[in-house]
């Protein structure tokens, strides 16, 4: 998960790093104790933030109401402006790109360091591998060993303590970018880039609210697609969803196979309503309840249900449970629905389904593992599209 | 001979006792890979489908000396723990199916197994599987045969389930497989597609191989570069590698990913690409220099085997 940049602050401050003095406001108000200069700062996802007008800098007092109001009705690359963080201005003399993040090619941490600003890695920022193996139990970067030689004196302590946050938190990335050194000596994060690993949420005590980086706050959709695999393991179905502008239903199979089908949906002109995938074996109320919510949407001109040759997962079930989804569908569907799947019970699946079909009047298009999966792509484009 | 599973191959499950090492126990024992024990804290003494469980590895390995794989099933915070535990015990080679594995406990592994010298594949792998001899993993489920036959072609996937769909549609063109392995779509894994090309290299059977790619990352690049022996001091550990003689073909996935806002998260957890790194361009390129047949769909990959 991405954070705004007040919540990737408030994980600075818990250990220590240095930001500027700041309020964070939701709405327009006159009271800012702060004293000028301040930076307005817009809190959106998006990056470019500076180019997009979303911050404001103002000398007194006068201007912060009238800017404020600027501020709060602008929408920056498509996600409108609802919270602002007011924060004293650092005249500083030193601006620095500071970075923890993975990387696939030492495939483990690096840390990042160069001059800041935007275009911190055009600018030169260089990239410098951890081996975790080298490090004490509770992971310390040292002084000497990890960050001589790379990172300035002054800001070593300011180093360690975001490695520390990049470690506690279970982050993929904690950029600070600019690190500055101010005029009387002081370090200073004027910015903060933090990305959760979601997949360490569980220890985690800090929870921040859902969000996406569509520019939208996330439909009642996705909110409720995300809820199937809450305090249930098995499988997975609608923990990835997203609603998207088209009208082609896709209820697709597996984190590879998923993907390959929708590459081929497009490279065919189809236009997916939606993009979500299901795998590891979910029990039949999983895809049950993932079918409503991916067509209970108006509009739609077909239904894919898509996948690969399974591995493991259960087609009969997975299946079953589409058609349980569907039965409680109203209006009942009346555009075509395409199937291809492959895997354990998949030809059980499909007399069933054939049978379903014709006695329930679905317009059922069912094609098994001698059909190529991409090849079905067409297909429905064909169907939905009246081709 | 096929890779990493062969004759020589003896099992440990971890996590034996649950839905998964269970299933995946019996699946691996019908298709005649040997599994000789099973390790659940706590549930020493039990048998699951005929294997004895142990408490910990190290009592597993008393009784079974030879074994040299670990098959790892258990839940994502207990899997670093479990990882530790093989490496510690010195087994050669650990394939882990857990999914969701914090990436911080994923690195964490794959420091301490390189430092070790053991080979970890996955985390997120369907399994390894090489037909005709054996299998390690949930990889071609309860009846692999229909759809994986044994011959010289090697797969080398990101995804499980395209795994699979690959080796079908090698097989119902006559094409057979010496190993297919799952690698996983993790951002950081344990063995990449030049890690196991190299030992598709070194592996007579082995006649060609097919690798599934997917947006994000490195590791289709860094293949790229030991198809163009260019693998030293590049990219990872500046250690002299060799090159890769033996025809390949790829097919990377991922475009759509490219349509959204970066950074959404769809798919396999490293199938994510911000800048220019990782994206489906860079790794078109890459391996378009490198000389690799690039198929458009999966069903084209028989063709450009020939």
């Amino acid at each position: 998960m991405l954070l705004y940049e007040f919540e990737g602050k408030l994980l600075f401050k818990n250990v220590g790093i240095n930001v500027p003095v700041n309020r964070l406001i939701s709405e327009l108000v006159d009271q800012i104790t702060i004293k000028p200069p301040l930076v307005l700062k817009a809190q959106v996802l998006s990056g470019k933030r500076a180019e997009s007008g979303g911050i404001i800098r103002i000398t007194n007092n006068d201007e912060l109401i009238t800017k404020l109001k600027e501020l709060f009705g602008k929408t920056i690359n498509g996600e409108k402006v609802d919270k602002v963080l007011v924060e004293e201005m650092v005249e500083y003399q030193d601006e620095y790109y500071l970075s923890f993040s993975y990387s696939t090619e030492s495939r483990g941490p690096v840390l990042t360091f160069g001059k800041g600003g935007t275009g911190a890695e055009e600018k030169g920022a260089k990239t410098y591998p951890i081996d975790l193996a080298h490090l004490r139990g509770e992971l310390e970067l040292t002084s000497g060993a990890h960050l001589g030689g790379v990172i300035p004196e002054e800001l070593v302590d300011t180093a360690q303590k975001l490695w520390e946050v990049f470690i506690k938190y279970n982050c993929e990335l904690a950029e600070i970018n600019p690190l500055v050194t101010s005029k009387d000596g002081k370090v200073y994060a004027l910015d903060s880039k933090v990305i959760l690993d979601d997949d360490a949420d569980f220890r985690r005590e800090e929870k921040f609210p859902e969000r996406n980086l569509f520019g939208r706050p996330p439909t009642n959709a996705e909110i409720e697609a995300r809820k199937i695999d809450e305090g249930d393991h098995r499988g997975t179905a609608g923990s990835v969803y997203w609603d998207l502008e088209g009208d082609i239903a896709v209820i697709a199979a597996g984190g590879g196979g998923s993907i390959v089908n929708i590459d081929a949906l497009l490279a065919y002109g189809g236009k997916p309503a939606n993009y979500t995938e299901h795998s590891g074996n979910p029990p039949r109320e999983k895809l049950k309840k993932l079918t409503k919510i991916v067509l209970s949407r108006s509009g739609l001109k077909g239904c894919w249900f898509v996948g690969g040759t399974a591995n493991f997962t259960d087609i009969y079930e997975t299946l079953m449970g589409f058609v349980e989804g569907l039965r409680e569908l109203n209006p009942k569907p009346n555009y075509p629905i395409v199937i291809r799947r492959g895997g354990p019970r998949d030809k059980e699946a499909f007399e069933a389904l054939k049978e379903i079909g014709e006695k329930e009047g679905f317009d059922f298009h069912i094609f098994g593992r001698e059909t190529p999966m991409t090849s079905t792509a067409k297909t429905m484009v064909d169907l939905a599209y009246g081709k | 001979m096929a890779i990493l599973v062969t004759q020589q191959t003896k099992v440990l499950v971890q996590g034996i006792t649950g839905k998964e090492g269970s299933k995946t126990t019996l699946q691996m024992k019908n298709y005649g890979t040997k599994v000789l024990a099973g390790v659940t804290p706590s549930k020493g003494g039990q048998e699951v489908h005929g294997v004895p469980v142990y408490n910990t590895i190290k009592e597993a390995m008393d009784n079974h000396p030879s074994i040299n794989t670990s098959f790892i099933a258990v839940p994502n915070f207990a899997a670093l723990g479990a990882i530790e535990e093989a490496i510690e015990a010195s087994i050669p080679l650990i394939n882990v199916l857990t999914e969701h594995i914090p990436i911080q406990d994923s690195a964490k592994a794959i420091a301490m197994a390189k430092k070790a010298g053991v080979k970890i594949v996955g985390p997120s792998s369907i399994g390894i599987i090489s037909p005709g001899i054996g299998k390690v993993g949930s990889i071609g489920g309860d009846d692999p045969r229909g759809v994986f036959s044994k011959g010289n072609v090697g797969i080398i996937s990101k995804s499980g389930g395209m795994a699979s769909e690959v080796a079908w549609i090698l097989t119902k063109n006559g094409i057979g497989q010496s190993t297919v392995i799952g690698i996983g779509g993790d951002i950081l894994i344990g063995s990449t597609f030049a890690d196991l090309m190299e030992e598709f290299e070194k592996d007579e059977q082995t006649k060609a191989v097919v690798i599934f790619g997917e947006i994000g990352g490195t590791y289709e690049e860094e293949a790229a570069e030991l198809i163009r022996g260019k693998g030293k001091g590049s990219l990872r550990e500046a250690r002299e590698r060799g090159k890769f003689t033996k025809p390949v073909v790829a097919f990377i996935s991922g475009l759509f990913a490219e349509t959204l806002p970066q950074g959404t998260k769809l798919g396999h957890a490293g199938a994510i690409v911000y800048g220019e790194k990782g994206s489906y361009k860079s790794k078109i390129n890459a391996l378009k220099e490198a000389g690799v047949a690039l198929a458009k769909t999966p069903d084209e990959i028989p063709n450009l085997l020939k």
